[in-house]
């Protein structure tokens, strides 16, 4: 059975990419460090490292005896390149085929192609285009097919097009990328795609525009802002006093260029000698600045044309592959100095790479590998690695070292991180073998080791995967011993709450910022106050039982305006190693900032909260008893008068502290208080639980019901969500915890049952059977009435909506009688 | 990709350069607070800002481009932060959107 090649690889001057085809379409692979299509065909020699690619790049200018680019220039000649670092020579091919290896660890899929084809420039010759096969046998792959650069262009464009089959007659392939410019005149000649002439520059490309944008229009115009004096040499020289700001200057012309193919002007901005510069380059401007060497191009076209005696009407389009070609200059010159129409229809990066994988997709395998050889190559190696390190750490980085044992010699190896942030680059596999491992911070890093054999090819073997945990677990750092939460009002309830700001177990230090609403209007002639009160204890535990670690308390008269119901305050909370918590409140309305920093050593008592948390107490004491005698649990009743006695009591001594009482008389209020919460909230927590249990039951059938009547398949996945881990938040014996899951629930079928009209029309009929004078306003109410029965009527159930809401809102606030003081945010 | 994230990249350089600006102006102090609430929404929604400023430069590391700027040496820094590192979390996986883009220098 024939197999299709399918992989196709354009083995660029500058940049390589790999693609594959299947089913119809081409994939471009992407690095898995860093996700980008291309790879810069560069490859350094460190002292213990081969790097190929981005990071082999940057250190080209810096290390340019041991760094290789452009090699291609080179391929088919006799030229080898000394490389000092390892005092070895490197030919063309070889530096070719670590390319071609890299582009290999692209394909995600684990395919391992032994066949590929290799795209070159029609100007190779035949010892040019065997010296690239023999870099891709060198790379591992057995069969390599070749494919001229600009048929492969032309073969991406002509699958575009509807009818590919329809091709006729002669087109040219304009490339301009990144360093190299090549044209090349197409034709069919007896129904097959041939290149029949080409012409080209290798340092013509797009760097050349960057460097335009610095030296023609950067320049001048800081030269004419002021005195800098041999700015140009200060800029390019490696010891230049703006050398660095050339290598910024040199990115963020890049991005201009970018820009100006998209818009009339792009802004430059850039500091120099502490002083903000911004430029606005035109479109105008960056043409001007770049004419002549389009212009040079296009006379390369031209002659082309002329020595094979054609005019424009001989030639169908011009194909425009390169980045370089998404500058519109390019493009209107090519178009009204040629007289001919380009086509630009598709991804001038990709199109080679998109071309070679077209025609491999199209090529069999002419000779497929036999299966037992197959069989052979997949059969593990055996080697063994034996590692060393530490798999908790709070350091940036940890050093990893490993015994291997087995056959060695040879082969080389790899570590990468999985999240793409590291890699170590390619090293001689040795007995012992170690590496500083880079991590990110707070989270498990996971590291593969890759085993190569001396043609390069990943082979088999038995490595473990290496894990590190950064901070997180970190056995150094001082984990919290319990939550800490921030009390928060519970309206619904009367009561207040704990809401979670660190987790027990987070390593210090933390920091975290919430935006909370304020609850309440506080007027600056009023009496009320902002409580921002942190606390230390399980977030499911009532906020009275748990230890007070620092509060904020802000007074209307501290305040610069009213503050008004609904504002944010945006709070800060940081605790130091040394278990300082920092607290920062800032009053989004007015920009008022509040921040105290709390010594745990010193405890903060404030005892008009503490009046207020007794209250509280004794309310709820008060409900449970009433409870409790309901359903004759007559013990628990006895338990609970017995905190309200010892509330009193508490409540008494608290009266009779004055405002500068300096015993420790409050602190030990502070603590009973904590303690008779504690008894408070565990007597008959159980039977509060399995209420709310039974009432989450209902809800969710209820949920459940009105979701189904609907046969919303999106609603119906949104309710499985959230009702997916219903054992552990059911087994929580957390109040709060569960009624977040009803609430949720309930939002859920809120969402339906609001655009039913029975909703608004039973609402209506609930609040039409309240006695008139019972709402606040009962003239008003009246009104409301009678406009409701009107909607009804006429079947206006949006008008039913607007009656329903303003009935609701004159309704008399039955809990104004008892009105929680609280903390005024939630 | 998705031009959901590529406009959210967009939003986190700007955002990054502001953060600049503000570190390196005190008058312009105010606005950090809002900033830092921006980056906090873009950390909720699972992506991960680096700025690896001041940091030792590593070769090893392969979530920033640098330029070498100067000479060469063997214990480098990150000098200027052009671009910021971003890395984005779905489905439990982390992979990064965004080289950062950086200067290097001697120390």
């Amino acid at each position: 059975m024939s197999q299709q090649i399918n992989f196709g690889i354009d083995l660029g001057t500058t940049n390589s990419l790999i693609a594959r085809f299947q089913n119809g379409t081409v994939e471009i692979f992407k690095n898995p460090f860093g996700q980008k299509e291309t790879l810069p065909s560069v490859v350094a020699f460190r002292k213990d490292r081969i790097i190929v690619g981005d990071k082999a790049r940057e250190l080209i200018e810096k290390d340019p005896e041991n760094v290789f680019s452009s090699f291609k220039r080179k391929m088919g000649t006799s030229e080898s390149f000394f490389v000092p670092n390892t005092s070895d020579f490197k030919t063309p091919v070889e530096l070719s085929a670590m390319v071609l290896r890299e582009l290999r660890n692209f394909i995600y899929t684990g395919e391992k192609p032994d066949a590929v084809v290799i795209t070159i420039p029609a100007s190779f010759d035949t010892i040019q285009s065997n010296a690239t096969k023999k870099a891709g046998n060198d790379a591992g792959f057995r069969e390599v097919q070749l494919l001229q650069e600009p048929i492969a262009a032309s073969l991406a464009f002509a699958n575009k097009q509807v009818n590919a089959a329809s091709l006729q007659g002669q087109w040219l392939v304009y490339d301009l990328g990144g360093g190299t410019f090549d044209v090349a005149l197409v034709k069919i000649v007896d129904g097959e795609m041939r290149v029949t002439d080409h012409e080209g520059d290798n340092y013509l490309g797009g760097v050349d525009f960057d460097i335009a944008i610095i030296e023609k229009l950067v320049v001048p115009h800081l030269q004419q802002q002021g005195s800098y004096p041999d700015l140009l040499t200060e800029l390019r020289s490696a010891r230049g006093k703006y050398n660095t700001l050339y290598h910024i200057l040199l990115k963020k012309a890049e991005e201009v260029k970018v820009q100006l193919s998209n818009s009339s002007s792009a802004e430059i901005e850039f500091e120099i000698d502490e002083q903000d510069i911004y430029l606005t380059i035109t479109r105008e401007q960056f043409e001007s600045v770049i004419y002549n060497t389009i212009q040079y191009s296009v006379d390369l076209v031209k002659k082309i044309l002329d020595r094979n005696h054609l005019t424009a009407a001989d030639i169908i389009e011009v194909v425009m592959i390169g980045g370089s070609t998404y500058i519109p200059l390019v493009k209107q010159l090519v178009t009204t100095q040629l007289g001919i129409p380009v086509n630009c229809s598709v991804d001038p990066t990709t199109a080679v790479a998109t071309g070679a994988a077209w025609y491999a997709g199209t090529r069999s395998v002419s000779t497929p590998e036999s299966p037992e050889k197959r069989q052979h190559s997949g059969a593990p190696l055996n080697i063994h690695f034996k590692t060393a390190y530490q798999k908790n750490t709070a350091d940036k980085e940890e050093y990893f070292t490993a015994i291997v044992t087995g056959p060695v010699a040879g082969l080389s190896y790899r570590i990468v991180r999985a999240d793409g942030g590291y890699d170590s680059g390619i090293k001689p596999l040795q007995e012992r073998i170690s590496e500083m491992l880079l991590l990110a911070e707070n989270t498990n890093n996971q590291f593969n080791i890759l085993v190569f054999d001396t043609a390069h090819h990943e082979i088999d073997a038995d490595t473990p995967v290496i894990s590190i945990t950064q901070g997180k677990f970190n056995i150094h750092g001082q984990p919290l011993p319990n939550d800490i939460c921030i009390e928060i009002d519970d309206l619904e309830n009367n009561t207040t709450k704990l809401e979670l700001i660190f987790e027990k177990n987070a390593i210090l230090p933390l920091r975290k910022t919430i935006i909370k609403e304020v609850m309440k209007n506080i007027l600056r002639a009023g009496q009320d106050s902002l409580l921002i009160n942190v606390v230390e204890g399980s977030r499911y535990a009532v906020p009275g039982s748990c230890v007070p670690l620092g509060m904020i308390e802000i007074k209307s008269t501290d305040l610069l305006t009213d503050l008004v119901k609904g504002s944010d305050v945006e709070i800060t909370l940081q605790i130091s190693e040394s278990r300082d918590l920092s607290v920062k409140a800032i009053l989004l309305m007015n920009e008022q900032e509040f921040s105290e920093v709390f010594n745990p050593q010193v405890r903060q008592i404030n005892i008009g909260k503490l009046k207020d948390d007794i209250r509280q107490l004794y309310q709820k004491a008060a409900a449970k008893m009433k409870s409790f005698k309901n359903r004759q649990q007559y013990e628990l009743a006895a338990a609970v008068q017995q905190i309200q006695e010892d509330l009193n009591q508490v409540s008494s001594r608290i009266d009779r502290i004055s405002d500068d009482d300096v015993t420790d008389e409050k602190y030990q209020l502070e603590e009973k208080k904590r303690k008779l919460a504690q008894q408070l909230d565990s007597t008959g927590k159980d039977q509060q639980i399995l209420e709310i249990t039974e009432q989450y039951f209902k809800r969710k059938e209820y949920c459940l019901q009105t979701i189904r009547e609907q046969e919303d398949d999106s609603r119906i996945a949104r309710f499985e969500k959230i009702i997916t881990d219903e054992s552990n938040y059911l087994s929580s014996q957390s109040y709060y915890t569960i009624k977040a899951k009803i609430d949720e629930l309930d939002d859920l079928g809120w969402e339906i049952r609001r655009n039913k009209p029975e909703t608004w029309i039973n609402a209506y009929y609930y609040y039409a059977s309240v006695t008139t004078d019972d709402y606040t306003d009962p003239q008003k109410a009246a009104r409301f009435k009678d406009a409701g029965e009107k909607a009804l009527e006429r079947k206006n159930y949006d008008e039913l909506k607007v009656v329903v809401n303003q009935l609701y809102h004159l309704l008399p606030d039955t809990k104004e009688g008892d009105q929680l003081k609280g903390t005024g945010i939630g | 990709m998705d031009p959901l994230l590529t406009l959210h990249i967009r939003i986190i350089n700007q955002v990054f350069e502001l953060d600049k600006k503000t570190a390196a102006k005190p008058e312009l102090l105010s606005l950090q607070r809002n900033i830092d609430r921006i980056k906090q929404h873009f950390e909720e929604a699972g992506y991960t800002i680096l700025n690896p400023l001041g940091e030792t430069y590593r070769e090893t590391r392969v979530d920033y481009e640098a330029s070498i700027t100067g000479e060469m040496s063997s214990e480098m820094e990150i000098v200027n932060v052009i671009k910021p590192v971003v890395y984005f979390t779905a489905g439990g996986q982390k992979s990064i959107l965004q080289k950062g883009v950086v200067i290097a220098a001697a120390k």
